[in-house]
């Protein structure tokens, strides 16, 4: 049977035919699907380019589901979100798949990086290409940055906090981009409305852009072969070379190179739907409130190093984290295809290159695992919730257990455990006993230091008295107190600073 | 089967998974949706949140007395025990709760506080022949030191400075400055039982002791205070206005 004896497929047909001499669609689908590359680089290592593609068309697709019921406004935006998770069939589920597609948008793109790193594809002629695709990874995390903001609870405010104090600390227009960014001096409705508008007609228009620019300069300037060891780039031979690979031993993108690339990215999707079904969406934590400070609040996971960063470098450090570091890192990123224009691509001949990432993976990993399991908040309610464990208060004298009520009372529960149960801000404090006489306590309660702030004014002699009685004994049984008058280092604490830095990063 | 109905099959029997499966565990639970903590409505979450930290719920252990104690239960009347959370104990680590005081709790939930401590005595009353009145003035100092010398020196010592492994110092400075007269009289009437401290029924086996006995052996007691004792003065702010000035983090 031919095309003829059927009127609905060759009607179809006319219609192809007739766009087809319009449109020229076969020629542009040579010259970009069906585009010539080296066989070497049909390789499971060359797939995150197109698994970060995916990322991005998932977000647009679901992000234009979600902004169907969304609102921006401060008032209403956190209740849409509880219209989603719990009224609206698949609401959540929507929500899941925005939240784990972003978050693999943003490990998938640094994979990406990282193998076009190691196999020295951004050196000449894709200068361009590598600076493109920098700019993306700018503008993903902005993205997420922007995304987590539209959820204006209590971890939106760190976000937007952390977002003005980098910000503020660029040079003479700090002030005003502060100003411009929360649109007036506080955080309110006019900043929702900003980050809204950022968030879902500037950035993605930006990206794609973006995307279609990084993309001709993929058709253009080609895919990277596999890089052998050995083999030197040239500037005035690498071109020649290259195209006589595509020649003679290549082969057309689609059908014959996208095999690997369709594997991935079923998988990736499965990955995301699995986390979106399985984790499911974040939050809305605690609702934004200027009033309430909650210090309990976490940022999403391409930011939680940041917040172990700052919590762990020495007071006054911040003008390096928020101003030196970024900048010397985007000189870095963006200067590469310069200072490293040429000569071995293949990572087994470039050492420190491997060594650089592995830096950045153990650097980022550690910080991101730190503030994963990080304590650096307090837990709030501790001091009233949080029982002592019976070990911990039996046997204790009656001005010992006031000692005890203290330490409830005034609040240290919430940055101190004992027996493992209360905050984890400071150290757990079961057996301080063991570890520290009584001056010493009594100079750690009355100043403070480390991260700990000084009692010496809300606490009356009585008070620290009972207290540092109950921190005495706090010890296993049958050991003695600890008793060191000779031991100068221990005698002598320093302490290393005043306030916790948290409160600063916070805004 | 076709391997294209097999798809089919799939994708619908995904969908329907998706949309049928109250259970998945990403879908987010009412139980984990936020609520301003003014609507907690469960006694036992507003006492474990509130209270646990400082009392006994009868499960776990706490440096001030029990709540879960019928015999306390049968001594303090219960708009005293009202009025105590709502305004707490000046000068002592008992916050106030009430929301008029800027503290945390509306009146519904402190009622709801109250009507649960009571339920724990449900159906264990301790018996009420006998018992003494919640509070009372301070007795007669020299007759308390004899009393003490009989009811409580074979476990605090008779200075009550303390036994070692039977009882601690009651006549402390620094203890006596920071407990209220009432705490004491509570104490030694309903005892700490979860510690080893009797009530005033078991101080002497057979013998309770008797009213005046008892302000009798508080006024010896409060005799050993320097100072002013807390609980005097009318109560100032309240846990949330605690929680937010002294925010360590601020
Ligand atoms: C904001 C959180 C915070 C609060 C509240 C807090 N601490 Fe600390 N505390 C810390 C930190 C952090 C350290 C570790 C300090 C350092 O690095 O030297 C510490 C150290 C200590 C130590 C020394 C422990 C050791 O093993 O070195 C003691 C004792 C102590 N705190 C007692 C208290 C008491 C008592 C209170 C309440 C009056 C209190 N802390 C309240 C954060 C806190
Ligand atoms: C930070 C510790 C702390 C917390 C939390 C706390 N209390 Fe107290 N409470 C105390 C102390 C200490 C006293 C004794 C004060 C005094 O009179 O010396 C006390 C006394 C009381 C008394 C009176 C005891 C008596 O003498 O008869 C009642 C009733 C009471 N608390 C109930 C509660 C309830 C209910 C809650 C929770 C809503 C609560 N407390 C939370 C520390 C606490
Ligand atoms: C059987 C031994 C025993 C007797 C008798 C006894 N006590 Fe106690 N008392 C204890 C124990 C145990 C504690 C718990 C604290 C400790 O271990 O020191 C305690 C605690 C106390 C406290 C502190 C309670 C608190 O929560 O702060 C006071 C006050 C007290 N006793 C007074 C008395 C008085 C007054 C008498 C006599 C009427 C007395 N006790 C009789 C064993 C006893």
């Amino acid at each position: 049977m031919s095309a003829k004896d059927r009127p609905i497929v060759s009607s179809l047909v006319n219609v192809a035919m007739w766009l087809e001499r319009r449109l020229h669609l076969v020629k542009v689908w040579k010259a970009t699907a069906g585009h010539p590359i080296p066989k070497s680089s049909a390789s499971w290592f060359y797939v995150f380019g197109s698994m970060t593609l995916l990322c991005f068309t998932i977000q647009v697709l679901t992000g234009i589901l979600l902004a169907l019921v969304y609102i921006p406004s401060a008032n209403e935006a956190y209740r849409s979100l509880e219209y989603l998770n719990y009224q609206q069939e698949l609401g959540w589920f929507l929500r899941g798949v925005h939240y784990w597609g972003s978050n693999c948008m943003v490990v998938v793109m640094f994979f990406h990086m990282t193998q076009v790193f190691l196999w020295g594809a951004y050196k000449h002629p894709r200068e361009l290409t590598w600076i493109s695709g920098a700019v993306l990874l700018v503008l993903t995390l902005a993205l997420s940055f922007t995304g987590q903001v539209m959820r204006f609870d209590s971890d939106a405010y760190w976000g937007i906090g952390i977002g003005a104090a980098i910000s503020g600390r660029i040079p003479i227009i700090g002030a005003q981009v502060v100003n411009l960014l929360l649109g007036g001096p506080i955080i309110g409705s006019d900043t929702l409305s900003r980050f809204f508008a950022l968030h879902v007609f500037v950035l993605p228009g930006a990206v794609i852009a973006l995307v279609s620019l990084h993309l001709r300069l993929v058709l253009l300037k080609g895919i990277n072969e596999y890089p052998e060891p050995g083999v030197q780039v040239h500037k005035q031979t690498y071109w020649r070379d290259y195209e006589e690979t595509v020649h003679k031993d290549g082969m057309p993108f689609v059908p014959d190179g996208i095999g690997k690339d369709l594997v991935a990215n079923g998988l990736l999707l499965i990955v995301i739907v699995a986390l979106a079904v399985f984790v499911g969406p974040k939050g809305p934590e605690i609702p934004a409130d200027p009033a309430q400070v909650i210090s309990e609040a976490k940022p999403d996971y391409p930011f939680l190093w940041l917040l172990s960063a700052a919590a762990l470098l020495p007071n006054g450090s911040e003008i390096i984290l928020f101003f030196v570091f970024p900048l010397i890192a985007a000189i870095l990123l963006f200067g590469l295809p310069f200072y490293s224009n040429v000569g071995e691509k293949h990572y087994s001949r470039r050492p420190i290159s491997v060594l650089v990432v592995i830096l950045t993976y153990l650097t980022i990993g550690l910080l991101t695992y730190a503030g994963i399991t990080g304590p650096w908040s307090p837990r709030m309610e501790a001091w009233s919730g949080t029982p002592t464990k019976p070990e911990f208060i039996a046997g204790r004298s009656p001005v010992e257990l006031q000692g005890a009520l203290l330490l409830q009372g005034k609040q240290c529960r919430n940055c101190h455990a004992i027996g493992g149960e209360g905050g984890h801000r400071g150290p757990d404090l079961s057996a301080v006993g063991t570890r520290m006489d009584q001056p010493e306590l009594v100079r750690q309660v009355i100043q403070g230091g480390g991260n700990m702030p000084a009692y010496g004014n809300t606490l009356s002699p009585q008070e620290v008295s009972a207290l540092v009685s109950y921190l005495v004994s706090l010890r296993p049984q049958n050991t003695i107190p600890a008793l060191n008058p000779t031991n100068p280092e221990k005698t002598e604490r320093v302490s290393s600073g005043e306030l916790p830095k948290q409160a600063k990063v916070g805004g | 089967m076709q391997p294209r109905t097999l798809y089919w099959i799939l994708l619908f029997g995904g969908l329907a998974f998706l949309c049928g499966c109250d259970r998945l565990p990403g879908k987010p639970k009412e139980k984990d949706r936020w609520k301003p903590p003014t609507e907690i409505k469960d006694f036992a979450e507003l006492f474990n949140t509130n209270c646990r930290g400082c009392h006994s719920n009868g499960k776990t252990l706490g440096a001030s007395i029990s709540m879960n104690n019928p015999a306390y239960l049968a001594v303090i009347p219960k708009e005293v025990m009202q009025k105590t959370i709502e305004a707490g104990i000046a000068g002592t680590e008992m916050p106030a709760y009430s929301a008029k005081t800027g503290g945390p709790l509306t009146d519904e939930q402190i009622t709801i506080l109250v009507d649960g401590i009571y339920n724990w005595a449900k159906g264990r009353e301790a018996p009420t022949d006998n018992l003494p009145p919640y509070s009372a003035a301070l007795g007669d100092v020299n007759h308390g030191k004899a009393i003490f010398a009989q009811d409580c020196a074979n476990c605090h010592g008779s200075d009550g400075a303390g036994l070692k492994g039977k009882g601690g110092s009651v006549v402390d400075k620094v203890y006596l400055s920071l407990v209220s007269n009432q705490y004491l009289r509570t104490t030694v009437i309903v005892g700490r039982p979860e510690l080893g401290m009797p009530s005033f029924r078991d101080d002497v086996q057979g013998k309770p002791m008797t009213p005046e006995e008892i302000s009798d052996v508080l006024a010896w007691l409060a005799s050993h205070r320097e100072g002013p004792a807390p609980g005097q003065t009318a109560p100032k702010g309240g846990p949330a206005s605690k929680t937010q000035t002294s925010n360590p983090i601020e």
